[in-house]
């Protein structure tokens, strides 16, 4: 445990030193101020669109950070070739990966908690009464970044760190339209037809199948039951993506 | 692959029996045969040179020992603990440059699950070691090359191993960090450790070593005491090498 | 003087950008016929999208009522725009309200009604829409009595919703009154005599007094209904004043 607690911590250091991730807050705060602009010609509605646009902004902004840190995350070592201080110790590659996930999941959790909080106290200061819905929602949005960091570092272990990314965005976006792939398995008649799509959607990661930001603007509440059975579903699926990625990375010479 | 040793070879640190490895080259990948059954024993105690010119498999054999290679055939046996009692350095090293040398070596240490108490020691006295008590809290992104190489070797040390392989450990250091690292090899020749290194500078070789072995196209070509090696040749350990290789 | 030279290229190359974007004709109002999808293709899209989306187009509705409505008064796409934000985000309320008056103005009051009423349906608790279902009802409606007895009824329902202000009851009343429901009126007055302030239970007895019969007797008997939605001492105290100047 304490060697991939060490390892861990590492990523962590590593993670959050690089300047990248400074500027990519940086740029999501003034997307979140921006909102406060768009919100003058809304017509008094400035509280609805600061939760709606913020909360946007923190979801497509930690995509960013979880895609491309994700990607880089074990080619780097690869690449720069520190895997050989690390794999001449008695370090196994799935200790390595997982550790690797939470390191970058902590450097994550960082940066969606600084936006979060950001947003929670600007909506605060406009709307005139704080809305924890905005820190449920951030905390829903990190769990579906986890994922697409898991399925990330599974692309990263096949091939080059700009494919991963690029393939990571894409899965965050095959992942929002779920429900779609869901109802094409109702489609046609031919059982190999019905049996790909059954596939497709299941190996697809379901990133919206609980409805929290709606609320945060006062839509309806969600069935919180069914909100801890996705934050389940979610830890379930970037568990087995990092077994996947251990498997693929224990085939792997240095 | 990689065994515990039985009991007849025990006087052995290291044993490799039959050595292969094949690798998938290009677009096509069409398997290249880069060892092609290599065998080597390296008995307790000893200082022991691999050589060879470039290519010959020097470095893949000391990386199936290690283990960040699988061969396609053969055994590794050690007559260590497996990566709990050995210390490897790799060729032209490269570590994390957002940490200072002290920050490096404590992680090596845990990844070794070292005790926090021990570890701090073992840190400290590594560094006094290698000379690099007053760069230790310095990013190593600011090392030199020879610091580098001090460092490399203080992380392969830092668990204190009875067998440390270390890939080229002069390569690209001045006559300064030359005598550093071969000072340093002597005092772990002294402690009663095995190294085994590979090296192109057959002087160093010649200085430090009792056994070597020569490698040329993925196999030994010739192994036994640097002494019979001196004593084949006229002209040193040089031609000798020279001898060997062309043969 | 290469640096010279590339100082000058800078400079040529700032101006001709800057100049380029300040020399933009100001934008017109556009077309008011806008291309507005059906909200059943963003229904498709992530719930948690739907919203946002939602939010985009109301700015543009904000916009496109603001380029026209001092304009052309053309307000032709207003209609399906405001119907695509509610179909969205069915709790957004702005949109709703904003229809009062925005589809009055594009020719389209019964548009509007329809809306509110969408728009109550999935809000029940919000007293504001009611409200404004009432204040179209009266205002666009037909027949005089019939207009004044269904903003009644939506003033009603507003004066029962939490947060709606205490002069809704008196304009349920005083439709009541309009539409010849004259008992119903004079109920309506008794919670706010009892609950209002200075002024209401001013206007409360005035009203009273006007709809309730002048001689004694049949005064009287116009009253007993509004001993039961009063407690006894406010009765006590509203009726010493309609029967104040009355012989005991």
């Amino acid at each position: 445990m304490s060697r991939a607690l060490a390892i861990a911590v590492n990523t962590f250091r590593e993670t959050i030193r690089d300047r990248i991730l400074g500027v990519i807050v940086v740029f999501a705060l003034l997307m979140i101020v921006g909102s406060l602009w768009l919100a003058s010609i809304s017509l008094g509605q400035e509280g609805r669109m600061m939760k709606d646009f913020g909360l946007v902004a923190v979801s497509l902004f930690g995509l960013i950070v979880a895609v491309f840190v994700a990607a880089s995350l074990v080619h780097k070592e690869v690449e720069k070739r520190t895997v050989y201080v690390i794999f001449s110790k008695p370090v196994g590659r799935a200790q390595f990966i997982f550790a690797k996930f939470v390191g970058l999941a902590a450097t994550l959790a960082c940066v969606l908690a600084g936006m979060g909080l950001f947003l929670f106290f600007a909506d605060w200061a406009v709307s005139k009464a704080p809305s924890a819905m905005i820190l449920a929602a951030t905390a829903l949005i990190y769990l579906e970044l986890l994922v697409v960091v898991a399925v990330t570092i599974v692309l990263s272990t096949m091939t080059s760190a700009i494919l991963a990314s690029v393939l990571g965005i894409t899965v965050f976006v095959a992942g929002q339209l779920s429900r779609q792939a869901l109802s094409l398995t109702s489609l046609g008649h031919s059982p190999v037809l019905k049996g790909l799509s059954w596939f497709v959607y299941v190996l697809i990661p379901n990133l919206n199948a609980v409805d929290v930001k709606p609320s945060v603007v006062g839509e309806l509440a969600p069935d919180w039951s069914q909100v801890a059975a996705w934050s389940g579903y979610l830890v379930a699926y970037a568990v087995l993506a990092l077994l996947l990625a251990s498997w693929l990375f224990s085939r792997k010479e240095f | 692959m990689m065994t515990p040793m039985d009991s007849t070879a025990k006087s052995h640190a290291l044993v490799v029996r039959g050595l292969r490895k094949t690798v998938p080259v290009g677009f096509r990948r069409k398997q290249i045969e880069i060892l092609k059954g290599v065998d080597l024993a390296v008995r307790h105690g000893d200082v022991f040179g691999l050589l060879g010119p470039n290519g010959a498999g020097k470095t893949t054999t000391v990386k199936i020992v290690v283990g960040l290679m699988r061969p396609t055939a053969g055994a590794v046996e050690l007559g260590v603990d497996g990566a709990g009692e050995t210390g490897y350095l790799p060729e032209n090293p490269y570590f994390y440059e957002y940490l200072s040398g002290r920050e490096f070596l404590n992680l090596c240490g845990r990844l070794f699950a070292l005790e926090r108490q021990h570890r701090l020691e073992r840190v400290g006295e590594l560094l006094r070691d290698v000379g690099l008590e007053a760069a230790a809290d310095t990013h190593l992104r600011k090392y030199s090359k020879g610091m580098l190489q001090r460092i490399g070797i203080a992380q392969a040390l830092i668990n204190d191993p009875k067998l440390v392989l270390l890939d080229e450990p002069m390569t690209g250091l001045d006559p300064v960090g030359r005598v550093e690292v071969k000072r340093i090899i002597e005092s772990l020749r002294d402690c009663g450790k095995t190294v085994l290194f590979n090296s192109h500078i057959l002087s160093d070789v010649g200085e430090l070593c009792s056994h070597i072995a020569i490698m040329t196209a993925g196999k030994v070509v010739w192994d036994g005491s640097v002494d019979e090696a001196l004593g084949a040749s006229n002209g040193g350990l040089e031609q000798f090498f020279m001898d060997v290789v062309s043969s | 003087m290469r640096g010279v030279v590339l100082a000058l290229v800078a400079l040529a190359c700032m101006a001709a950008v800057v100049g380029f974007q300040v020399t933009r004709p100001v934008k017109a109002a556009g077309n008011p016929q806008v291309f507005v999808p059906s909200s059943h293709f963003y229904e498709k899209l992530s719930p948690s999208y739907r919203t946002s989306i939602a939010d985009v187009y109301w700015l543009g509705i904000v916009q496109y009522y603001g380029e026209h409505i001092d304009g052309d008064r053309r307000l032709d796409s207003l209609p399906a725009m405001l119907d695509l934000v509610t179909a969205l985000s069915p709790r957004f309320i702005e949109p709703y309200l904003f229809s009062t008056f925005a589809l009055a103005d594009a020719g389209q009051p019964q548009t509007a009604y329809d809306l509110l009423q969408r728009g109550y349906r999935a809000n029940p608790r919000n007293w504001r829409l009611p409200y404004q279902l009432g204040f179209l009802a009266y205002t666009y409606g037909q027949g005089k009595k019939k207009k004044a007895l269904t903003a009644a009824k939506w003033f009603t329902i507003a004066s029962g919703l939490p947060g709606s202000p205490a002069f809704i009851p008196r304009l349920a009343a005083g439709m009541l009154s309009r539409g010849g429901e004259r008992e119903k009126a004079i109920i309506m007055w008794g919670p706010i005599y009892t609950e209002g302030d200075k002024f209401a239970r001013e206007k409360a007895v005035a009203s009273l007094d006007y709809l309730l019969p002048k001689g004694k007797e049949a005064r009287m008997r116009a009253v007993v209904p509004l001993y039961d939605t009063m407690p006894k001492q406010e009765f006590e105290a509203l009726t010493a004043e309609l029967f104040k100047g009355y012989a005991p």
